[in-house]
């Protein structure tokens, strides 16, 4: 492993703000060395929508991150979200080639690649295949199952699509900072990667991170994702349902979410009246609490029940035995976990930055950046492993004069 | 053997094409490229300056030690290249240097060369330089004669030696005998001698100025000068000078040579125009007034100039003449 440190960025191009992050990577260890954020602009439910306005604000926080970790960013990983991600599972199973019926690893390329192959519709492109755990004559394999006995070998993929326009959007804004995304990953992904541990995963666990403009979930089921999905309400809905009710400017409606909404109605005296400003300016004027409180947990309810409803058949308690672990911006909102626990059934709480970050990162609303970091190696190492494997020298050498 | 499984694998975000023109580039983003490229562009200059350093380093370690062992194992100094502002020549470099013979450059001992060459006192530098393969060359600048005079060897041995401007007293080699008789002899001095060399004259500058003066200026007096005293020098700061015709003249160091060349001039001039009388002395270190002082001896007939000149007194055995102004 060469010791030369790698400085990758993690880009998450979010509705409401846009975090960038600079991690070293030694090849052992990831340092967090840099981090920037800007006001998003441009950007409607995880799309981009005017392009040079997202440029703007996504150089602007690299730049701000670059000079906060005082060196230059070599790749990027790039958190992807919005209402276009979609997706299916699709499993294949082969019989196992060898006369003593051992698995060898060509039996293991084969139904993989069967599994995968499943064609989608025009304008669409894989984003993730996250496979699930493998079965031997219907007996599930944690790990490889290379050198087992079995007669039938059988795996499923949890296929992540997007629309392909889409996509090169988001890498048309990095690019335009002449820097190349490497990895490109699911924000429920990556904020789920950083909000559970290895064990809840084992045991089934439902993340939700509760973004400005979508809202993304990853459930986990026997140590891998299960099912992802991304529904297109998030924290900036309960703004407008306030602006609406209320009669408000989207700013005041904000701040009234920020201070007084809540998940679930607390306030029983329907006479309890807020100040909109409290500085008794002119403007100034008073609001029920007990509406304001209403209405955001009429809204989170029907978003909490949403993801459970797309979850469908596939959630149950009893596979979730982790419970739910909500995070995101929006779950900063009191009383969340107490909604969430009610809509699934299931122990719910809010995801913990773990200790070792630093503390001007540990909000719930930087999760998918740290995330994506972490799960943005693994899943870059694993990768450049198998593609050398897989690849050998000469072909590393086709490709490096075919790059040039 | 298995058979190779073939699928049709769905497009991956990856087949987006990644290259962007450099106008979709933000300004940032093409600073950024411009710096890639600079990089790129000083990665390559210090790779080839260093492959190009190397490969001198290889061909320098390659032929180095070769020619260095070359040069050690030289030759016998085949040429000898001297190049001077003055007479010597090359046998007398031979001679004065005494190489041993199928010595090479690199054992000579420069430093000792070039003190031989300067034991001989008419020369005042001595550049000494190896020239490989087999050459050395020697860049000279030398002395030259103002006056002569004559030493005394320990062995009663009397040799004309010759006397630089400086006052160095050394034994003339390779003038031309029609040049060094015309010196004027030197007298008055106290010659030292110091190991095999005597020591250099002190005072001599005054003396030099006023003999290349008079050289230069009046170069029909110069002629006529046969001695030149530095005995009342120190003592009166004055010089003697005795002309062939025995008369003495007397230059005053401290008064400006031109002047009391031109009184000497007018004096001479004057005198010539009575040739019954004798000149014994003129002193023309006295100021404004030259006395000037006749002998009894007769007279030789000079052929009249034609000019005017002032009444020479017989009678009195000194005249003084109103000294001239100078020109």
């Amino acid at each position: 492993m060469s010791s030369r440190s790698t400085f990758i960025g993690a880009v998450e191009i979010g509705t409401s703000k846009i975090t960038a992050l600079v991690g070293e990577y030694t090849g052992r260890e990831l340092a967090i060395i840099g981090h920037g954020e800007c006001s998003s602009r441009g950007v409607i439910k995880g799309a981009v929508v005017d392009y040079k306005a997202a440029c703007e604000c996504t150089h602007s926080a690299l730049e701000q991150a670059e000079r906060d970790g005082g060196e230059r960013i070599e790749m990027v990983f790039l958190a992807q979200t919005g209402a276009h991600l979609e997706g299916f599972y699709n499993e294949a199973a082969v019989n196992v080639k060898a006369a003593d019926n051992m698995i060898e690893a060509a039996d293991i390329r084969t139904v993989s690649d069967l599994a995968k192959s499943k064609e989608l519709p025009a304008g669409r492109m894989v984003v993730h295949n996250i496979r699930r755990p493998f079965r031997v004559d219907g007996r599930l394999v944690p790990g490889t199952p290379e050198s087992l006995v079995g007669q039938r070998l059988e795996v499923g993929y949890w296929t992540v699509h997007g629309q392909e326009q889409r996509l090169a959007d988001n890498i048309h804004v990095i690019r335009g900072f002449n820097l190349e995304v490497r990895e490109l990953v699911l924000a429920s992904l990556a904020s789920g990667h950083m909000v559970t541990t290895a064990e809840d995963r084992q045991h089934g666990v439902l993340a939700i991170d509760l973004g400005a403009g979508t809202t993304d979930y990853v459930l986990y089921r026997d140590g891998c994702a299960y099912m992802t999905g991304v529904v297109p309400v998030g924290g900036s809905h309960l703004t407008n349902d306030l602006s609406i009710g209320l009669r408000l400017t989207e700013g005041q409606a904000e701040k009234l979410k920020l201070r007084f909404g809540r998940a679930s109605v607390q306030v029983r005296d329907k006479a309890e009246k807020v100040w909109l400003d409290g500085n008794f300016a002119i403007g100034d004027r008073q609001f029920p609490r007990q509406a304001i409180e209403q209405i955001t947990a009429a809204r989170t309810w029907e978003l909490l029940e949403v993801v459970k409803k797309k979850l469908g058949n596939t959630f149950t308690p009893e596979s979730c035995a982790a419970g739910v672990v909500l995070t995101g911006g929006t779950a900063k909102l009191p009383g969340i976990a107490e909604a969430a626990a009610k809509v699934f059934g299931v122990p719910a709480h809010l995801g913990e930055t773990p200790s070792w970050v630093a503390e001007n990162l540990r909000d719930p609303g930087n999760h998918t950046a740290l995330g994506l970091l972490y799960y943005g190696v693994n899943a870059h190492s694993e990768r450049m492993a198998t593609e050398r494997r897989r690849g050998g020298l000469l072909n590393n050498f086709k490709k490096l004069f075919a790059s040039a | 053997m298995t058979s190779r499984h073939t699928t049709n694998p769905a497009r991956s975000w990856r087949d987006i094409p990644q290259q962007m023109s450099p106008r979709a580039l933000s300004s940032e983003g093409r600073r950024r490229a411009s710096l890639r490229v600079l990089k790129t562009a000083g990665i390559l200059v210090v790779v080839g300056a260093l492959a190009w350093g190397g490969y001198q380093v290889a061909g320098t370690l390659r032929e180095g030690p070769k020619q260095q062992t070359g040069a050690m194992q030289s030759a016998p100094v085949k040429d000898l290249v001297l190049v001077t502002d003055g007479v010597l020549n090359q046998a007398w470099l031979s001679q004065a240097l005494a190489l041993p013979k199928n010595t090479s450059l690199m054992a000579l001992d420069l430093f000792q060369l070039r003190n031989r060459v300067l034991a001989s006192g008419q020369v005042r530098s001595a550049t000494l330089t190896r020239s490989f393969p087999a050459t050395l060359a020697v860049n000279l600048s030398e002395r030259m004669p103002v006056a002569r005079l004559s030493a005394q060897d320990r062995d009663g041995t009397v040799r004309t030696m010759l006397v630089a401007r400086d006052g160095v007293v050394y034994d003339g080699v390779g003038y031309d005998p029609a040049m060094t008789t015309t010196l004027p002899w030197l007298a008055g001095v106290k010659l030292t001698r110091v190991g095999g060399t005597f020591q250099p004259i002190a005072g001599m500058e005054p003396v030099a100025e006023l003999l290349a003066k008079t050289k230069l200026e009046a170069e029909h007096l110069y002629g006529n000068w046969k001695v030149v005293s530095l005995a009342r020098l120190e003592s009166d700061a004055v010089i003697e000078v005795t002309t062939r015709d025995s008369a003495k003249i007397i230059f005053g160091v401290n008064e400006d040579f031109f002047r009391q060349l031109a009184n000497l001039d007018a004096i001479l001039d004057a005198a010539a125009a009575h040739p019954e009388k004798t000149l014994r002395e003129i002193n023309l270190a006295v100021g404004s007034q030259v006395p000037v002082a006749f002998s009894d001896a007769p007279a030789v007939a000079v052929p009249a100039t034609g000019r005017a000149s002032p009444p020479v007194s017989t009678a009195a055995p000194r005249l003084i003449l109103p000294s001239i102004s100078k020109p």
